[in-house]
């Protein structure tokens, strides 16, 4: 195989890129929305988060039950207001979040020491009203304890007879891996800057050149159709590949910015890690470009090229929407699977997890090899009349 | 010098070229002429090599374009039917492109390109980018990247199609400046007079045959005909068809 054009074709190509303002475009855009995204997700958690520590309480009947409002005013960030008339359909129509009902015979019950009953009213389909019940219901079974303590020990029992178990939860998943079910989208947005990056330029250099007329110019040249399609497909895989590390550096920035400590997440990636992380995903660059070179190519017109990589886009979520379907976890099988090995070794360092670096190689060559597979089919396309000339 | 012989292709059921034989020489300028659908881009197309005969052989100075076609090739300077240019590359760069894809580097290259701009009077258009160029000013660059590698032999797919007169002017001045250097120039027309006014040689070709060759003076006295362009009509057929 006679490669000595393909630097040639390559150089023609970049120029030609970087002179694209949409090629440039939709670079800078592919590696710009994932890292925003993560930061504006980020700050909207940490801002819930603060939201359910300093909360109102909206209370009927806070009259009956004193001394529990007074205690409940003491506790950090609580403050007490005036309960809506109809408690449930303030909760349905969402106007609040969660209302407590003090019951009518709170006062006797309680100085009789019955059971005094308060009611929660909440709706337990509303993901973002949680955080606020939880703590509520925490600070009134907290009262309810403490009541409870003093009762027993008035009376002269201990109060450790009254607990017959303790419950302690201990979270299994380091603090990192909770951090990592936060962080798994980052996997995502930076297998998607591979298909993104290159797509423009794939597509313009291929089914582009054909519809413009210059294809036919092209191939009239004495010059191996290996060298015209490897040098389009690593003009292709240079854009690729820097909307993948930019996009990848940049989630990095990002993170470094957030708050992370308020969710009690620690997070800390090495250089050794960044290393791990670009050896697997830069190889997807290869990969993501060679599959576009191909099936635009392929394609009857530009129009058409473009249509089939919008959906080829598809593509890197699968691994996502199938983990929810068929919660498999990350298997080592998986990794010399293009694209999903790198979502799951993404998914591992973010987690704290350092993979083998024999992995990282695995990822990256299975990416590559599948890549050059591409190209290989790409060149047989060009022998073709049928794809020269349009049809 | 260009040697075809007994050359088949078909399109599925379509026969496009049957059994094409002719050569053009060194020196002369011959002309491939035929109405519209004759089979003459397609003819062009397999002697430049993007086209695979069914059968029959092509030699570009001796070289087969069957067996060596980046050989055939590199002795080719074509302007392909369609002359699509990159619209974000200068009309330079556009050249540069093609000469280095024909292995020439520095400032041979750019000596040639410097000549090529003058000779083809586009000076004014050599550094701008070719989104928005005229017809003319296309055919001036698709011109210029075909000849930049100084090829033996020129093929040209209607050169003057679509073209105002003074650019048609400017392309007959290349052709006759080409034979004047020695080479061997193929080009393709329907236009009678076009081809009458250059061709040393005709080629006549209507429903993928060839239906006669000659000089302008054969041609005539074979048909019958003074005028060449009755004698272009009665050779090709087209009127049986019409009646």
């Amino acid at each position: 195989m006679n490669l000595s054009r393909l630097p040639v074709v390559f150089f023609k190509e970049m120029l030609d890129g970087l002179r694209d303002r949409r090629s440039l475009m939709s670079v800078c855009i592919s590696a710009l929305i994932g890292p925003l995204l993560v930061g504006f997700m980020f700050n909207r958690l940490a801002e819930r988060q603060r939201e359910s520590q300093d909360i109102k309480i909206p209370v009927v009947g806070a009259e009956r039950a004193p001394a529990l409002m007074e205690w409940l005013r003491q506790q950090d960030g609580i403050e007490i207001v005036e309960g809506p008339q109809d408690p449930e359909e303030a909760v349905r129509e969402r106007e609040q979040d969660v209302v407590v009902v003090i019951d009518d015979e709170f006062g006797k019950d309680f100085s009789e020491a019955r059971p005094a009953e308060v009611k929660l009213v909440a709706d337990g389909s509303r993901q973002t009203a949680q955080p606020k019940v939880r703590r509520v219901r925490l600070l009134i079974e907290r009262y309810s304890q403490q009541i409870a303590v003093l009762r027993l020990i008035v009376r002269g029992v201990s109060p450790a007879i009254a607990t017959p178990i303790r419950l302690e939860e201990i979270e299994v998943s380091s603090s990192q891996q909770r951090a990592a079910t936060l962080l798994n989208f980052i996997p995502l947005f930076v297998v998607l800057a591979a298909f993104a990056g290159g797509m423009q330029i794939a597509t313009d250099t291929t089914a582009g050149e054909r519809e413009r007329g210059s294809l036919e110019s092209l191939l009239v040249n004495p010059v191996p159709r290996e060298s015209i399609v490897i040098g389009k497909w690593l003009a292709a895989v240079v854009f690729a590949a820097f909307s993948v590390a930019l996009t990848f550096f940049l989630c990095l920035a990002v993170l470094q910015r957030i708050p992370l400590n308020e969710f009690g997440i620690r997070f800390t990636i090495g250089p050794l890690e960044i290393i791990g992380v670009l050896c697997a995903t830069l190889p997807m660059a290869l990969l993501a470009t060679g599959l576009q070179i191909f099936i635009a190519t392929f394609a009857r017109s530009f129009k058409e090229a473009q249509s089939y990589l919008g959906m080829l886009i598809m593509l890197p979520m699968l691994p996502g929407i199938l983990s929810v379907l068929y919660p498999l976890g990350n298997q080592p099988w998986m990794i010399p699977i293009p694209i999903l090995g790198q979502h799951v070794l993404l998914a591992d360092v973010l987690g704290g997890k350092s993979p083998e670096p024999i992995w990282f190689a695995v990822a990256g060559l299975s990416a590559l090899v599948a890549g050059l597979l591409c190209v290989y089919m790409t060149t047989r396309l060009f022998h073709k009349e049928k794809i020269i000339f349009g049809r | 010098m260009i040697e075809v012989s007994r050359l088949h292709k078909r399109f599925g059921e379509v026969v496009a070229v049957d059994d094409v034989s002719f050569t053009a020489g060194d020196g002369t300028v011959t002309g491939l002429l035929g109405p519209n659908g004759a089979g003459k881009t397609t003819t062009l197309r397999m002697l430049y090599g993007l086209i695979a005969p069914d059968r029959g052989h092509i030699h570009v100075d001796e070289v087969d374009v069957a067996s060596d076609p980046l050989g055939a090739q590199s002795k080719l300077g074509v302007l392909p039917d369609t002359q699509g240019l990159y619209p974000r590359l200068t009309a330079r760069e556009h050249v540069r492109y093609f000469g280095r894809l024909h292995g020439m580097r520095g400032a041979g290259l750019e000596n040639r390109i410097g000549e090529l701009i003058k000779t083809l009077d586009m000076t004014d258009i050599a550094d701008r980018r070719a989104q928005g160029f005229s017809h003319g000013e296309r055919m001036k660059v698709s011109v210029a990247r075909a000849l930049v590698h100084g090829p033996g032999n020129v093929l040209l797919d209607e050169p003057t199609n679509g073209l105002d007169v003074m650019s048609t002017r400017a392309v007959r001045k290349i052709i006759r400046r080409l034979k004047a250097e020695g080479k061997c120039v193929l080009f393709s027309s329907h236009v009678m007079q076009e081809v009458s006014a250059l061709c040393d040689s005709i080629v006549i070709i209507a429903r993928g045959q060839v239906v006669a060759r000659g000089t302008p003076d054969e041609l005539r006295s074979q048909s019958g005909h003074e005028n060449l362009e009755d004698a272009f009509v009665s050779l090709t057929g087209i009127d049986e068809i019409r009646q």
